[in-house]
């Protein structure tokens, strides 16, 4: 646990590609076992935030700090300094990733998907792992699919592969960018009933999603961006039913039909 | 015209082969072999330095295929075996070592190296056009999982190119068993090397030469048949099935079927 009392906490996150300003001062914090859902046009900046927390992304100000310990930074003399390729990667094994378009491993089945990083990462013996990854399997109703290739599965079972394969890090936070948005509307359901049930056993998310449904019964809050910046943040319901800025009122308009 | 070809001379050299002759056989195929193993570790080598952050090594990697897809082979090997020679003498390159099977002199062991750097030139485009057409998503994935960049371009990026490799390396071998006969110009007797003698001393070139061309197609037709073995093997765990011992069996003796299909 960290020094603060925060799991993520991001103070005033700045990125820019070239010219283009993404991320204008973004700061939040996420408590231990929270669930926090962020909504926002495309183009706000929501998938770069995400990306910066796992440090896929460098950032040009600010400081992001998970569990207590700087992200993709080491600070020397007051300035930040970027790390070394192997500590950064140490940091982003303590972190779960689960992407728009799945990216699993084609060439490997759905168990060794789920038991290639605790193998080749954090040296698991395999016997091990494998029991684990039978288990995670299980966790997201996919046990008989063990042995199939990526190629086999439908999105949504795809999707559910990727969270078990993050899941199998044991990640203090897990982040989602947009996990249902490249999925068949008849299969979203199964992978939100997966992230609720994360939720519900104490997994602290943060979630970019438009399923308004989702944030509704799993997020303990919803945090608005727009521009670059987190222009609202409050209660699913206060999104509900109050929103206080215009640019909120306008976006939800649009995706609750 | 066709009166003065000699059959009987083709004949024995299909046929039956003399001890000298097989030698000779063995040499391209080791040689060959040797050449496209190391042409590819050169080239997987240039590639990574390719995309390295250190801007050297990527000038470096740039200049290699530049100069060697750019000159002669020919001219290549000439310059590793007279350039070897006259920086280090031929006491360096042993004359003959002697690795069991393979007696390698500094001629065959200078065709050799020769012919691997050459390959790697071009082993390193197929390499980089195939780690370019791996999904960006799977290094991040690999990485996000907590893989360093080594790791996932071994464990996740490497064996997904090596797919989309294969085909190519395939054609690059077929090339190399027969780009390999330059070397007899050092003095190595391969395969044409052994008819470029026997017809010099029996001034019978079209039918030592038929006889050759007919060896070389013998190797490059094996060849085929290997690599269509491995590229749809490739192609079939790239569908998503792990094919069963029958099926591999089946597979592997498909062309042998059809074969006996076509003759039917
Ligand atoms: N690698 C990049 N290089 C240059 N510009 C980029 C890059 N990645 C993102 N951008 C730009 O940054 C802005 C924010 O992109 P981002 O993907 O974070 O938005 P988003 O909120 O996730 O949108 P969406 O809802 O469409 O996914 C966009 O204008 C995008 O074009
Ligand atoms: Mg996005």
């Amino acid at each position: 646990m960290s020094s603060n009392g925060f799991v993520m906490s991001a103070h005033e996150v700045r990125k820019r590609f070239g010219r283009l300003e993404v991320l204008k001062g973004v700061s939040l914090e996420v408590k231990r076992g929270e669930v926090v859902c962020v909504i926002g046009p495309s183009g706000s900046g929501k998938t770069t935030f995400i990306r910066c927390i796992h440090h896929l992304e460098k950032i040009d100000g600010g400081r992001i700090e998970v569990n207590g310990h700087l992200i993709g930074y080491r600070e020397q003399n007051g300035k930040l300094i970027e790390d070394s390729e192997r500590s950064i990667a140490r940091q982003r094994a303590e972190i779960g990733m689960v992407f728009q378009r799945f990216n699993l491993f084609p060439h490997k089945t759905a168990l060794e998907n789920v038991i290639e990083a605790p193998v080749q990462v954090r040296g698991v013996p395999k016997r091990q792992a494998i029991q684990q990854a039978e288990e995670l399997l299980r966790r997201v109703g996919l046990a008989d699919k063990r042995d199939v290739y990526p190629g086999k599965l439908s999105g949504g079972q795809q999707q559910r592969v990727a969270i078990a394969r993050a899941l199998a890090m044991r990640p203090a936070l897990m982040l989602f960018d947009e996990p249902t948005s490249a999925l068949d509307p008849e299969v979203i359901g199964e992978v939100l009933d997966v992230m609720k049930e994360l939720a519900l056993e104490g997994m602290t998310m943060i979630v970019v999603t438009h399923e308004m449904g989702f944030a509704r019964e799993a997020a303990d809050r919803v945090v608005m961006m727009d521009d670059g910046r987190i222009i609202e943040e409050g209660t699913p319901e206060h999104f509900f039913r109050e929103p206080r800025e215009e640019r909120t009122k306008q976006f939800l308009s649009k995706i609750l039909v | 015209m066709l009166a003065a070809f000699e059959w009987h001379i083709l004949w024995q050299r299909i046929f039956h082969p003399d001890h000298v002759f097989v030698l000779a056989l063995w040499r391209t195929i080791y040689i060959s072999v040797a050449a496209q193993v190391f042409g590819v570790l050169l080239g997987l080598i240039a590639a990574l330095m390719r995309m390295s952050k250190i801007w050297p090594l990527r000038v470096l990697s740039g200049l290699y295929v530049l100069v060697f897809r750019g000159t002669p082979v020919i001219v290549q090997i000439f310059f590793v075996y007279f350039g070897a020679n006259l920086l280090f003498g031929f006491n360096l390159i042993p004359r003959t070592a002697n690795f069991g099977l393979f007696q390698l002199d500094g001629a065959a062991f200078a065709g050799i190296v020769a012919l691997s750097i050459n390959e790697g030139a071009y082993m390193r485009e197929i390499i980089r056009a195939g780690i370019d057409a791996i999904d960006r998503g799977q290094m991040e994935a690999a990485r996000s999982l907590g893989m360093h960049y080594r790791l996932a371009m071994r464990r996740i990026v490497l064996p997904q190119a090596a797919r989309v490799i294969v085909p190519p390396l395939g054609n690059e071998f077929n090339n190399m068993l027969k780009t390999s006969s330059l070397i007899f110009f050092i003095g190595v007797t391969e395969l044409f090397g052994d008819a470029e003698i026997r017809y010099s001393t029996t001034f019978k070139p079209v039918e030592y030469f038929t006889a050759v061309a007919f060896w070389y197609l013998v190797l490059t037709t094996i060849w085929s048949v290997i690599q269509a073995q491995i590229e749809r093997k490739l192609s079939v765990s790239e569908r998503g099935e792990e094919p069963s011992f029958r099926e591999r069996v089946f597979q592997a003796w498909a062309p042998v079927a059809a074969w006996g299909r076509g003759a039917r």
